[in-house]
Parts: C-alpha cells; structure tokens; sequence
C-alpha cells in the first residue's frame, strides 16, 4: 500500500464517489464521463458483434454478392452451406466428427485423471509427494515448441501419424494437463474433512472415499476443467497440424485453413468459408451461453498456466 | 487442515496402502509427463546435435553445428526481429484496451454483464475461424475496404499510401500490424477479465479516503487504482508476453507455413514449423525449439525482474 491519496487539486468526484460523495447534486464532469463511457461499451461490442454477424450473413449469400456491403443476401441461399457439406474435402459433417471425438475424448481424460490425481495430491500422504506435485506445476513451464520435435518423433515412431492412430496420438499428447490436475487438487483442498473422516470410520477405503464422496462434492472444478479442455481442445491447432496428416482426420481448424489453401490461397469462395467459420464457432458458443460462469473460472486458471 | 492434529495415530500397513492407492491414482498422469514433458526435454537436447533423418533417426554428429547455423540464418534472424516486433506492439495494446474495459465495466454502469460477455465473445472463437474471418475482412473486396469507402476515409487511407481495394493480409508492409489488429481483437477481452479480477483485489476503502480528500477520476486511476494493479499487471504482461513469443496459428494460417508475404509473418515458432514439417531437418528444428524455450525463459525472468514477484490471487 504505498500509494495514497493526493491532496486535491481539481475536486472532481469519482464515478463511483458521485452516489456517496456528491449525492444528488449531480456533476456535470460525471454525468459526461459516463456518456463517454457508453459510446465506447456500446462501440467496442459493435466492433465485437459486427465480424461475426457478417460472416453469418456472408454464408447465406451467392459470391458475387459475398463481396457487396448490402445487410440482406440478395437471393438468400443456402449454396455456401451445401457446398461446405458437400464439396468440401473432407466434408463438414466427418470435420465436426473428427473435432467432437477428439475434444470429448480429452477432455475425458482430463476429467478423470485429474481428479484422481488432485485428490491423491490433496488427501493423500506418499513418500515424493512435494516433489512429484512440483513436477506437475514444471509441466505448465515447458512450452510445446521444446517439445514439438521429441514428441513428434516419439509418435511418428510409434505409428501414432498414421491410420486413426492418428486420433490416439493427438488425444495422448493432449490426454492431460497439468492444469487440470492443479486446479482439481485446490478444489479438493477446499472441501472439509468431516465427510471423509466419516466414511473412514465406516470402514470406507481411499478409492471408495474419492469416487463416492470426494468426486461427487467437486462438481464445480470438474465442469471448469472440463469446458476448458473441451474449448481448448476443439479450437486447437498446434498439436493437430503436426498429427493429424491424413485431410480424412483433420479436425475443423484444420479444415478452415485447408479450405484456404485448396482455393489457391486468398480470395475466391467466401460463402463456405463464412458456412465453416460458423458451423466452428456455434458449439462452443452454445457452451459459453449455457456455462458462462464456469468459462470464467477456467480462464482464471488458464491464465495460471501461462 | 484442523483435522490433522486430531487425525489417529496410523499403523505401518495403512500407511502403506495410503501409498499405494496414491501411486495408483497418480500414475497415469506422472508416467505421460515423464515421457512427454520431462523427458522430452533432453531428447531434444540429443536430437538437436545430431543430423536427424525422420525414418532412420540419428545420422551424424554435429555437435553445436545445428546452433551456429542457426544463429546464421537470415529467416530466423526476420522471424525474432516479426516476433518481438508483434510482441512489444501487441502486448501494450491489448493490455491498454484490456485495463480501459474493466475499468469501465467495473464503474456503475448498466448492462455490465451484456458487456462483459460481449467483450469475451471473440475469445471463444478458434484462431483458425477468427483468422479466416479477417482474411474476408481484409481483403481486397473485404468490409473493412467497403467500409472505408462508403464513410469517404478513402482519401485518407490514399494519403497514408493504401490504394482503395488494398489486401491488407496479403502486403508485406501491412500483415504484421494487421495480425496485430486481429489478436487485439480477439484478447483484449481475456485481458479485461484478468484485469477484473485484479481490481476486486483494491479494498473500497481506499477509493472513499480517496474521494473525501476530494480526487479526480482521472488521478484516482493514475494514483490509485493503477499503482494497486501491480500484481495484475504482472500476471496480464506474463501470459501476454508468453502468448505473443509463441505466435503461430495465425501467421500460419494467413502467411502459409513460409511465412508468406515475403516472410513477412514468420515467426519463430513458425520457422520451427518449417525446420521440421518442410525442410525436413530435425536435428535443426529441435534446436531451434531449445533457442525458443531460452528466450522465453530469460524474458520471463526480465520480467519477473522489473515487476516483482506474481500475485497472490
């Protein structure tokens, strides 16, 4: 605390002073402050909305039209979508397949594995349990770069870029995150006792205590992690580029930035490509509107990854 | 944690299988991060003195060869130069306009909730949709275009040297910066929720003394509320930092992996990309990852030096 409040020079209230301080008297520098404090809410969440809105306009209009600034597809088609379905290599229907299985996929292994490990490294006393815990939390400091050629390697050897393999070998490297494991074991921390001393002296052992009293309290961390991974996982690029070589197994940014290069690079076909930036984005925005809150915690714990 | 001290005294054997549950539970997580994380680390170190074949594994023994090459390279030599470049723009701006929303939005305001979510509604998008999206945006034909020349700003634009149908991603004057404009877009609103959590963290205290002694708004923040914000400060410039050394999904996906226009947006991660999945030379590539994993260790360690140590929240 070493900053302090300055002597007064120009006494203006703050905005949030104005209620206790000013009271109804009003302000004139306040009252303005918070018009300019509209005009660039209301401008940002424009600039926010309007890219989006117009790429959900763009896909229901012909190409020729794609490029004219007119609000209304004139004629409203559904040409962008069908050539996105049909046209497309692979189609959309086996890219959102392939994106559904890998992100459920781990984002299963994170919910189970995390919070079996968070709860040992919470509750339970081992030898190397300070030492194994710091290994978790050094995960988080190794960047992927100065993993991406090892790994690559380890899974090309092994077979895991070939065939459906493939799959395994994205959902493996992405199988789980130390983050799941730190944010579970703080949620595990939190609990009480008095439940597992209970059961304990119900004759109840460690792996009955976890799955019926433990992991059934740590609901909320569970559903973080889990919309975290599962974000984090259909949006991803890095470890599926490097993977999944096979366009057969490629996962929906793989497809957006294949459908790019297909065409020759930039320009052309818009309509689809506005269809794909759509059909990638609506899962996860269905998911954020149902689940606003725990996107929250997960970014919070995110940000502790760094 | 009270529940320790009155914790029974526990015999040999249910320490023992207190143990043995926890290896259990803890084993398939510990036994990937030792391959893939720990021990991937000193493969590396091995792979990158090695001339490396991707089918036949080591070739022949370079020593540091695959390190001086590397500090020789012009490409990698444009792709520190973009990459701190994007860095030392990218984050002041993306912190600035990040700070600006949550003040705002923690001010008394209606709608904060519609505010909050809409300033995080890009963040939810994947890199790869967001940055297809700009590339329509900013072509030729693109709104962005088709805007400016509707509102009559395409004087403006042609003074600054930006003829009326420019491709903003496709210049090599202009991809960088508009990369920039595209991960502003898209971060400024994590940045504003990292931010909020930091100034819930200011006591109300402070701002009532602030206000009886009669502060302005504008020296409350500059006096108050900014200095307070240090710990997030820190925490906002750390990941930003981190995040604009590893910039990759989108140079890639509106420069192709070469970095297109005239490496314009190659990166460093990118030019990994390229060592690897283009050229084929993985003894180079492994250490270029190394190099990489250095430099943003050190920049870290810079940090932690200007700004002190990580917050506690």
């Amino acid at each position: 605390m070493t900053a302090q409040a300055q002597p007064a020079v120009a006494p203006l209230p703050t905005r949030a002073a104005t209620v206790e301080a000013a009271g109804p008297v009003g302000d004139r520098g306040a009252k303005w402050r918070r018009r300019i404090a509209y005009v660039i809410l209301i401008g940002y969440a424009l600039l926010m909305f309007v890219p989006f809105g117009w790429s959900v306009i763009t896909s229901f209009k012909t190409l020729p039209d794609s490029v004219r600034l007119t609000i209304i597809p004139d004629p409203v088609t559904v040409k962008g979508w069908q050539d996105a379905i049909t046209l497309l290599q692979p189609p959309l229907p086996q890219l959102f397949f392939n994106s559904f299985l890998i992100a459920i996929a781990v984002t299963i292994t994170n919910v189970v594995l995390g919070s079996m490990a968070g709860y040992a490294f919470a509750r339970l006393r081992f030898p190397g349990r300070e030492v194994l815990f710091l290994v978790v939390l050094g995960t988080l400091m190794i960047p992927d770069q100065l993993r991406l050629i090892p790994v690559y390697l380890l899974l090309n050897g092994l077979g895991f870029t070939r065939g459906n393999l493939q799959y395994a070998g994205v959902i493996l490297v992405l199988a789980i995150s130390g983050t799941s494991i730190f944010l579970l074991r703080q949620y595990f921390l939190s609990i009480p006792r008095d439940l597992e001393e209970a059961a304990k002296i119900d004759g109840a052992g460690f792996f009955t205590i976890f799955a019926r009293v433990m992991a059934p309290l740590a609901g909320p961390a569970i559903a973080a992690v889990a919309i975290l991974q599962f974000q984090g996982t259909w949006n991803g690029f890095f470890w599926p580029v490097v993977i999944l070589q096979d366009q057969d197994h490629w996962t929906l940014p793989l497809g957006l930035n294949g459908i790019l290069h297909l065409s020759g690079g930039f320009g052309t076909n818009w309509p689809p490509f506005m269809a794909l930036v759509v059909a990638a984005t609506i899962p996860i925005l269905l998911l954020y509107l149902f689940f606003q809150r725990y996107f929250v915690e997960g970014i919070a714990a995110s940000g502790v990854k760094g | 944690m009270t529940a320790t001290a009155t914790r029974r005294a526990t015999g040999r054997s249910e320490r023992g299988s207190e143990a043995l549950a926890a290896y259990a539970l803890i084993a398939i997580p510990m036994v990937l991060f030792l391959i893939l994380n720990i021990g991937s680390i000193f493969y590396a170190l091995y792979i990158s003195v090695w001339r490396w074949n991707v089918r036949s594994g080591p070739q022949q023994f370079l020593g540091l060869a695959n390190y001086q090459a590397l500090l020789n390279d012009h490409v990698f030599m444009r792709a520190i130069q973009n990459t701190l470049y994007y860095a030392v723009v990218w984050v002041p701006i993306t912190m600035a306009i990040g700070l600006t929303l949550a003040v705002i939005v923690n001010g008394k305001i209606r709608g904060k909730t519609f505010f909050r979510a809409s300033f995080y509604f890009p963040a939810l998008a994947s890199s790869a949709a967001v940055t297809v999206l700009w590339i329509f945006l900013f072509a030729p034909e693109g709104l962005f275009n088709s805007i400016r020349g509707a509102i009559g700003l395409n004087g403006l634009f042609e003074g600054l040297g930006y003829g009326p149908t420019k491709n903003w991603l496709g210049d090599p004057d202009t991809a960088l910066n508009t990369v920039i404009g595209l991960n502003a877009w898209t971060t400024s609103g994590t940045f504003m929720l990292f931010y909020l959590a930091s100034l819930q963290t200011i006591s109300h205290e402070i701002y009532e003394a602030a206000a009886i002694d009669g502060a302005g708004a504008w020296q409350t923040f500059w006096k108050i509320t900014f200095p307070l914000l240090r710990p997030g400060h820190f925490f906002v410039a750390t990941v930003a930092v981190i995040g604009a050394l590893q910039l990759f999904d989108q140079a890639f996906i509106a420069g192709s992996p070469s970095g297109d226009p005239a490496n314009a947006l190659m990166t460093m991660v990118l030019y990994l990309y390229n060592a690897a999945f283009t050229q084929f030379k993985f003894g180079y590539a492994a250490a270029v990852g190394i190099v990489l994993f250095l430099i943003i260790f050190a920049l870290t360690l810079i940090q932690r030096r200007l700004f002190g140590t990580a917050p506690s929240w």
